[in-house]
């Protein structure tokens, strides 16, 4: 629904660059690759979080 | 922490260490072993789900004519001195 | 024989650092890691109170998502158990609430990132809570762990034992860590973590270095990688403290 807050498997907080994230690599057209980089979500388990994530709250917001 | 002598003997103790883990009790354990006078040193520990014994027991064997009590006493000041012997070497570095 | 330590640091930031100890065993290696990642005490929120919820998630993920969010910690001895921090959050739609807009009742304890997403509120949509944030150790719960990621390994030696035959097909030779050339420390990603790049035609031989561990820290932005060093330590130290003090009486 919402980003997590913190990576599942390492405790980093990644939840904060998920607006970035979305914006330029999902939304936009960089590289994610290289967004991650720039970001400093350096180890896979971090990466994930954000690469797998979709927000889903537009999804369920109708049926409250 | 509290603290139970389960056997003593002479040279022999074994003693309950409640509240702590493997952090605390592998430092000890390696200091006591550091120690001339100590022959044998372990702890055991099982976790939680085993059903048994969950608080460590420390086991020390000494050396004739030494009170494995106080072998153990002297090992939490050799712990004491290394940690404090880290911080300063860190805080020189930092 | 305790004691003699040699410390330096490699790779040094607030919130990450690489650091080199010599002369300690790996028991107390250990002990530090181990130390840092599950008995330093950090706060988070631990309770929360909702005065009005009525977004897309459940007060309980909500809570959970509050809990999560790293605060910062004030100096040791500041707090001790049961201390209560309050904090409290009131955003109303269309808006998202971030970890920003959470109002501490004390400036020592602030959130530590501003932007944490909550939750995204519609239209119409509102969340006003109060939380109560507490000390206490990663062990109880992971959103009490200052440390994040806390790890250590040997440093290595690399030492040029001669060349290649002049045929013979170059291999990579992947390393990891920090590794040690004529006493120079060198993270090994400076050189894409492969010996071959760095000596070529080379034959290397690589070793690891008694009692010489290379930690690798990075806190959740509780407090910075020094602080939390020093307070692992002075865990066990107390600890020690208190064994010596009971075998005494």
């Amino acid at each position: 629904m919402m980003v997590p807050v913190r990576c599942f498997t390492c405790g980093s907080v990644v939840g904060e660059h998920w607006e970035e994230f979305e914006e330029r690599a999902k939304e936009g057209d960089e590289d994610p690759e290289a967004v991650l980089d720039e970001l400093g979500v350096d180890r896979y388990c971090c990466r994930r979080m954000l690469v797998s994530h979709t927000d889903l709250v537009d999804v369920v917001s109708p049926y409250q | 922490m509290e603290l139970r002598v389960t056997e003593s003997a002479d040279t022999e103790l074994s003693i309950e260490i409640g509240g702590e883990d493997h952090t605390f009790m592998n430092v000890l354990k390696g200091a006591l072993l550091e120690s001339d006078d100590v022959t044998t040193a372990t702890y055991d520990m099982n976790p939680e789900q085993s059903g048994g014994q969950t608080e460590p027991i420390l086991t020390i064997k000494t050396r004739e004519g030494v009170d494995p009590l106080e072998a153990l006493e002297e090992a939490a000041g050799t712990v004491r001195e290394k940690t404090t012997s880290f911080r300063e070497s860190f805080e020189a570095a930092a | 024989m305790p004691g003699e330590y040699d410390v330096e640091f490699v790779e040094r930031g607030d919130r990450e650092a690489r650091f080199l100890v010599r002369g300690a065993t790996p028991a107390f290696a250990n002990g530090i890691r181990r130390a840092m990642v599950a008995d330093v005490p950090t706060m988070a929120i631990d309770e929360v109170r909702f005065i009005e919820n009525s977004s897309v998630m459940f007060d309980e993920q909500l809570a959970l998502r509050l809990g999560l969010v790293p605060l910062t910690t004030p100096p040791e001895g500041e707090f001790v158990e049961d201390d209560v921090v309050t904090l409290s959050l009131d955003v109303s739609g269309p808006a998202t609430a971030y970890s920003r807009d959470l109002v501490s009742g004390d400036a020592l304890v602030t959130p530590a990132e501003e932007n944490v997403p909550i939750i995204e509120l519609k239209e119409g949509q509102r969340l006003e809570v109060e939380a109560d944030a507490r000390i206490e150790r990663g062990q109880t719960h992971a959103k009490h762990q200052g440390g994040v990621a806390v790890g250590y390994r040997h440093l290595q030696r690399v030492e040029v034992v001669g060349d290649l035959e002049e045929f013979e097909d170059e291999e990579s030779r992947i390393v990891r860590g920090v590794i040690e050339d004529e006493g120079e420390l060198l993270n090994a990603e400076e050189f894409d973590n492969d010996l071959a790049k760095r000596y070529p035609g080379k034959e290397v031989r690589v070793e690891d270095v008694p009692d010489a561990f290379v930690f690798h820290v990075e806190t959740d932005g509780s407090f910075t990688v020094e602080e939390l060093v020093t307070r692992a330590a002075d865990s066990i130290e107390a600890r020690a403290d208190e064994l010596e003090e009971a075998v005494q009486l």
